[in-house]
């Protein structure tokens, strides 16, 4: 009994801890400007939507949200195009390197991003991408690809090689396997990796405010516009960021976990 | 279905040589075991013979049509997997059809043989149901039926009992052999179970190391083992061996070592004496469990041995006993209701026109 009442009083300090500062930032977020400068009141005596108003219809957060959702829609179609295969073979196959290749699937990240991003300007310059959100979903795809990889990697080899050598047998050709029962199979655990590489390029601040200039991501184009702007228009930034992410997780928690390997019953 | 013939087949993994020279033609409509221990290739085998594994050298047949180079699916052939790899995101039905709607059968053909293929494998009830839903029996059931509704011409099993209990395993041992009988499917199976193999197939080849080394019907691999290996791997409790020499007197052949002095009888002594170059070589004596008894009939020659019993397994149809004698432990397979006790001393008697010889160089059986 002692223990139960100490598990629910440490769970519930866990969720006061995550989600306090978040109901802060919508709290400020919705409230009037006269009372958040108000200094006698914390609370605040009507909401208005304002603010968010303002950021996605006079600061151009709508585009900024466009250009958010086509750079990741991009980043995540070019991350499975080349990742998918990639998982693939390094699940069923096994030849020289493989384990090399494994071990530094990640070394993309350990080059920070702050040393490639001036030449990564000059290259797409020189190709004529400078300033597209094909340049910034390329730049997305190189820190989400490894992810991909690896996930798919750990997703596939969660599913029976003979379901597809049954299917090899039964009529299918190697590639129709894989398309047939393979991916239907695996299907739960890409969309819920393809939800996470959503949100890695959604947050993606520092590429996308370097790589462009008038097609600005969302994270950029806050960063630019509302970071100059007053408070409750930065928490409106936060909110409008944080929200979507936040319910993409809340529905994929399932998965996420499964995908890396713990399991939440 | 088909006669299959195999010449000369090789399968390397890097520098391991998992099938290492395999010729075996396999007449229409036989069933087959591939019988080995782990790791000896009879699973290669039958993923070369599918084609899901390419073959590094050799030839595979299917009556006259070389499919060495075929993909499996235009192979004609049906396999069930040790793991039944039953489709789990789809229904019983959609399973046993599945392999027909890949091939393009029109609606109502594949709705008349899913519902043949149910009624034999007794799963009629269970077309709805998803694999998730079904026991391991109801799974392997629904794996057979998935194999044999297209009718191929050979049907491969890959350890298809083995995830199976034991009362499940003997009942579905009997099935699929009937179950064959009546399709007339050329059909491979492999096992590492010795009572499976013997009671399931029409022939056997028993592996090791990648190669065949015997293939004939149960009773040649009991009765004639080819070698040490199959003689010692067939039988349980195994069959005894002790190394002896070959001694020619008095144009009579003695088998003998410290602890025996064994006179041959007239029929083994012309069958073995053209047999035999060097009388120094020394020689593997093998007897079965069973050939060892306790009294002595007048039917076949005698040789009696007197030990001490070591060990008695009660099996209640059998009874197992470990005799010491002269140093080395003989095991022997006697009828469950004799009264033995430990410690006590026995005297045995070995029926001489069962025993086996074979060479310690190569192994090969000499009688």
């Amino acid at each position: 009994m002692i223990k139960k009442i100490f598990i629910i009083f440490v769970s519930i300090l866990i969720i006061l801890w995550f989600l306090t500062p978040v109901f802060l930032i919508v709290l400020a977020s919705l409230t009037p400007s006269e009372d958040y400068y108000d200094q006698q009141r914390i609370l605040p005596k009507r909401l208005t939507f304002d603010h968010l108003y303002k950021l996605f219809v006079v600061l151009d957060g709508w585009r900024a949200t466009l250009n958010s959702l086509q750079v990741a829609a991009m980043a995540i179609g070019l991350s499975f195009l080349v990742g998918l295969p990639a998982g693939y073979v390094l699940t069923r196959y096994v030849f020289p390197g493989k384990n090399a290749i494994r071990l530094s699937i990640l070394l993309t990240r350990s080059f920070p991003t702050l040393i490639i991003a001036v030449p990564l300007i000059m290259i797409y310059l020189r190709l004529g991408i400078g300033d597209t959100l094909f340049s910034v979903a390329l730049a997305h795809t190189s820190f989400i690809l490894p992810f991909v990889v690896l996930i798919t990697t750990s997703i596939l080899s969660g599913i029976s090689v003979e379901y597809e050598e049954a299917g090899m047998i039964f009529g299918l050709s190697r590639i129709g396997a894989f398309m047939k029962i393979t991916l239907p199979l695996a299907l739960p655990g890409l969309a819920a990796s393809a939800i996470f590489a959503f949100i890695m390029s959604w947050n993606e601040v520092f590429i996308s405010s370097v790589l462009t200039f008038v097609n600005r991501t969302l994270p950029a184009q806050i960063l630019n516009t509302a970071m100059t702007s007053p408070d409750y228009f930065k928490f409106a930034a936060g909110t409008v960021m944080a929200i979507p992410a936040m319910v993409f997780i809340f529905f994929t928690r399932k998965y996420l976990m499964s995908m890396w390997g713990i399991s939440l019953k | 279905m088909a006669k299959v013939r195999i010449e000369n087949l090789k399968k390397y993994f890097g520098s391991v040589k998992a099938l290492n020279g395999i010729d075996i033609e396999i007449k229409d409509g036989k069933f087959v075991v591939l019988l080995g221990p782990s790791g000896c290739g009879k699973t290669t085998l039958l993923r070369c013979i599918s084609g899901l594994e390419k073959v590094t050298e050799g030839k595979i047949f299917f009556d006259s049509t070389d499919v060495t180079n075929l993909p499996p699916k235009s192979r004609n052939v049906s396999m069930v997997f040790q793991s039944y790899a039953v489709w789990p995101h789809m229904k019983v039905y959609e399973n046993i059809a599945y392999p027909m709607k890949i091939k393009g059968y029109d609606k109502n053909k594949i709705e008349e043989k899913v519902l043949w293929a149910a009624k034999t494998l007794n799963i009629s009830e269970l077309l709805d149901r998803y694999p998730a839903q079904l026991s391991g029996g109801q799974r392997q059931r629904v794996a057979v039926a998935r194999a044999i509704v297209l009718e191929p011409e050979v049907l491969l099993m890959d350890e298809p009992l083995s995830n199976l209990d034991a009362l499940l395993r003997v009942s579905m041992r009997s099935e699929l052999k009937k179950l064959q009988e009546r399709l007339g499917t050329t059909t491979i199976y492999v096992t590492h179970d010795q009572v499976e193999a013997m009671t399931m197939g029409d022939e056997i080849a028993v592996m090791q190391n990648g190669v065949i080394q015997q293939y004939g019907t149960p009773e040649e691999i009991y009765h004639k083992p080819a070698n040490v290996f199959v003689a010692g791997f067939i039988g349980s409790p195994q069959m005894n061996f002790m190394e002896v020499q070959i001694l020619k007197e008095k144009n009579e052949l003695f088998l003998r070592n410290e602890s025996l002095n064994i006179r041959l009888t007239d029929d083994l002594k012309t069958e073995l004496g053209n047999k035999i170059q060097n009388k120094n070589d020394v020689f593997i004596l093998g007897i079965r469990p069973e050939n060892i008894h306790k009294e002595k009939t007048d039917i076949s020659k005698f040789e009696p041995i007197e030990g001490k019993v070591y060990f008695i397994e009660r099996l209640g149809s059998d009874t197992i006993v470990h005799l010491e004698f002269k140093g080395t432990r003989i095991v022997s397979k006697l009828p469950g209701d004799v009264k033995i006790n430990e410690g006590e001393s026995l005297k045995m008697y070995i029926d001489l026109s069962k025993i086996h010889v074979f060479s310690k160089i190569d192994g090969k059986a000499l009688i």
